[in-house]
């Protein structure tokens, strides 16, 4: 997928007064949030259960090189071939010359957000090997060229309307119906036959058990179930910090992600796949594939801080309670991952100079971290974040912040580091304010801080500061 | 296969991936918090039942409910006579086989064909994919926490046949009913044994929210999941 993270800013602003997408954010995140509490409250102590799934994530990534060669031990003793690639390149040729050696046109996929992060689909097509999602949302957002909207719904913004001309156009709807549960089954029929003939199926991967070898995919519609079941080749896709350490924490994270993905207590569908299948069975992969792209993540891995976003688990659920997301929507994070998720991620898999706004569009609210399953301190990161961009870290390839930018807080800086200069610079501020007050507000400052009253105003000073307020009770 | 060369890379990244990740100085972590746990725990048999029963409607299966195992074979005419099906394809896991379904349909006029009638793959698939309208199994367990069906897939349990049929008919004997996902994983996964190549848990028909945000059942999989509970016949006796 190709990033488009610098346009953050634009493209929210557009997405903004895009009202068909804002009547859907304003009631469908709150509802996939509300139902979330709900269906939390099915256990007995709500507040340790997820205490405990975001323990099993931070020993997870603690014990991640020892989890990983467990995994692949076990996967391998079942009869699985792992496959290592550094980055999105390497997988990509892994996976290309898989389809390839087996003389397949066309490759069924399930939804898998690690193969829109390495950009597999278009490489596949110059391989003239046809990529078909068959995720029903992420099918659509492919034939419209879009990037996901939601992680749990990609295309859920998408009006009827452009859904039936799309399908009309494909040729896969027979009658004009803008009826969503008839454009469904137009494109079940559609995918059914290719699920009838596929010969590989592809897939990512929710959770890697290290005890087992066993692997696990959560879903609704039935598509990934396919995808392991009909071909003879299944090609399954993972990034390292999938791996957990036994079936037990495998099975209580399942009920978070659930919970926390669509507020469900299960998915429709969990299939847990150790090796290929055994001689006699009649379906199921001949040959199973496990593919681990590491793409920056071993680097990323040294960072105590940076570290902690390996925790992720792609529930979602911090983009439904987000003040930013539930505004512009998915589109203008640019990338395969949106929302708090997506701004604490993006900017270590594409590098600072190109996610810059994505840190910064925060309010530091802290919802995302209060029901994170993983544990992640988002609001942290994002301060972190900004500091290594301050200090120019190159690992993360900041890029300088503006000159005026800096140069304000320089003189900040300076003002603020003695007592006297403090309230000398209050004063003069506020004269300054004074000057550009209107009925108790201000809406600009000539030629300072455009940036702050492009979208916003200001309140005006008050009579007096809260210190002279002090002083005078004092004296009383 | 991948070349030889391509192999070295791949090693070499194996390789590469591991090291920096063992480069890195491990924090000691904090105990896990003790959960308590949940309630079906504490649950009876006929509790147990009654939330699975619960669950799975609120998925929007339909649960046909019967007394023993003798009676399940009139249920199961009755639904497929309700649902107008005609062509079935059976499993021949250790829940079915005794029922000899394939011999009972013969005297229905319904269609009930083992897969084993198929030894070619292709031939199996244009089966359940074109031909029947029903995929009959059984369970190895029915979790009563979330309504959900555990199912073993193996020689007698081929994947396909509760997929990709448009409905799906389970027969569920009350003693493979469980609290719990852990007392099923357990149990399959228990050391040293054979691990199955696939074990899957169906909670509910296939399901899709992705247009405007409309639920419906029957995406990719099932549209109808038609789950027939007994008592199994140990239970009967006593």
């Amino acid at each position: 997928m190709k990033a488009r993270t610098e346009e953050f800013n634009e493209i929210a602003q557009h997405e903004v007064k895009n009202e068909y997408a804002r009547a859907f954010l304003g009631l469908l995140p709150p509802i996939i949030a509300m139902r979330r509490v709900q269906v939390m409250g099915s256990f007995p102590d709500p507040e340790k259960a997820l205490a405990l799934s975001q323990a099993i994530r931070a020993e997870s990534v603690a014990r991640l090189p020892e989890l990983l060669e467990q995994f692949e031990k076990n996967a391998v003793e079942a009869g699985a071939k792992v496959l290592w690639a550094r980055d999105g390149k390497e997988a990509r040729d892994i996976i290309v010359n898989l389809a390839r050696e087996r003389g397949v046109s066309f490759v069924t996929k399930g939804k898998s957000m690690v193969t829109e992060e390495i950009g597999l689909n278009e490489v596949m097509k110059e391989a003239q090997i046809e990529p078909i999602e068959t995720d029903l949302g992420e099918f659509i957002a492919q034939q419209l060229n879009r990037p996901p909207f939601h992680i749990v719904g990609p295309a859920i913004n998408v009006p009827v309307e452009e859904i039936r001309d799309l399908f009309m156009k494909m040729g896969i709807l027979k009658e004009d119906t803008t009826d969503p549960v008839q454009l469904g089954y137009a494109a079940r029929l559609y995918l059914r036959d290719k699920f009838h003939h596929i010969k590989l199926g592809l897939t990512g991967i929710n959770m890697a058990v290290a005890e087992t070898g066993t692997i696990i995919n959560v879903e609704n519609e039935g598509n990934i179930r396919f995808n392991k079941s009909s071909p003879r080749t299944q090609v399954s896709i993972m990034t390292p910090e999938k791996v957990v350490p036994d079936m037990k924490d495998a099975m209580h994270l399942l009920r978070l992600l659930c919970r926390s993905c669509t507020g469900q207590k299960i998915s429709a569908y969990v299939t847990m796949d150790t090796g290929p299948k055994k001689r006699g069975e009649i379906d199921g992969p001949e040959e199973l594939f496990i593919v681990i792209v590491d793409n920056g993540r071993s680097i990323f891995y040294q960072d105590e801080k940076t570290r902690e976003v390996l925790r992720c688990i792609r529930c979602g659920a911090c983009l439904n309670t987000c003040p930013v997301y539930t505004k512009i929507g998915g589109y203008p994070y640019g990338f395969a991952y949106s929302g708090p998720m997506g701004q604490i991620l993006n900017p270590l898999l594409l590098g600072f100079d190109r996610t810059a706004d994505l840190y910064h569009a925060c309010t530091l609210c802290g919802t995302c971290r209060s029901i994170c399953p993983a544990g992640i301190d988002h609001p942290a990161l994002f301060l972190y974040y900004r500091f290594r961009e301050v200090e120019m870290d190159a690992r993360f390839r900041p890029k300088r912040r503006p000159a005026k930018e800096r140069l304000f807080f320089r003189i900040w800086h300076m003002a603020n580091k003695k007592r006297a200069r403090w309230d000398f610079s209050i004063k003069l501020s506020r004269v300054m304010m004074k000057k550009y007050e209107k009925e108790g507000w201000l809406s600009s400052m000539g030629q300072f801080f455009t940036g702050w009253f492009k979208e916003r105003d200001f309140p005006a000073a008050s009579r007096q500061t809260f210190r002279e307020w002090w002083g005078q009770r004092k004296g009383r | 296969m991948v070349g030889t060369k391509e192999r070295e890379v791949i090693m070499g990244a194996r390789e590469e991936i591991l090291e920096r990740l063992r480069q890195v100085k491990q924090p000691l972590l904090p105990p896990r918090p003790v959960l308590p746990p949940l309630r079906e725990f504490s649950f009876s048999k006929e509790e147990l039942l009654e939330r699975l029963i619960d669950e799975l409607t609120k998925q929007e299966a339909i649960v046909q409910r019967v007394e023993s195992a003798k009676e399940v074979k009139a249920k199961l005419r009755s639904v497929l006579e309700e649902e107008g099906i005609t062509k079935v394809i059976v499993s021949t896991d250790e829940v079915v086989k005794p029922f000899d379904f394939p011999g009972a349909g013969r005297e229905w006029g319904i269609s009930i064909r083992p897969h084993t009638d198929f030894t070619d793959r292709d031939q199996f698939k244009k089966v359940v994919f074109e031909e029947v309208q029903a995929g009959l199994t059984g369970v190895n367990f029915a979790v009563a926490e979330s309504g959900t069906l555990g199912i073993i897939h193996d020689e007698q349990e081929p994947r396909l046949i509760s997929l990709a049929p448009i409905a799906h008919i389970a027969l569920v004997p009350t003693d493979r009913v469980v609290p719990t996902y852990e007392v099923a994983t357990d149990e399959v996964f228990k050391n040293g044994q054979r691990i199955p190549s696939q074990f899957t848990f169906i909670t509910g028909p296939s399901m899709t929210a992705d247009i405007k945000a409309t639920p419906f059942k029957g995406m990719h999989g099932p549209r109808r999941l038609i789950v027939i509970i007994f008592d199994s016949p140990e239970e009967a006796k006593g």
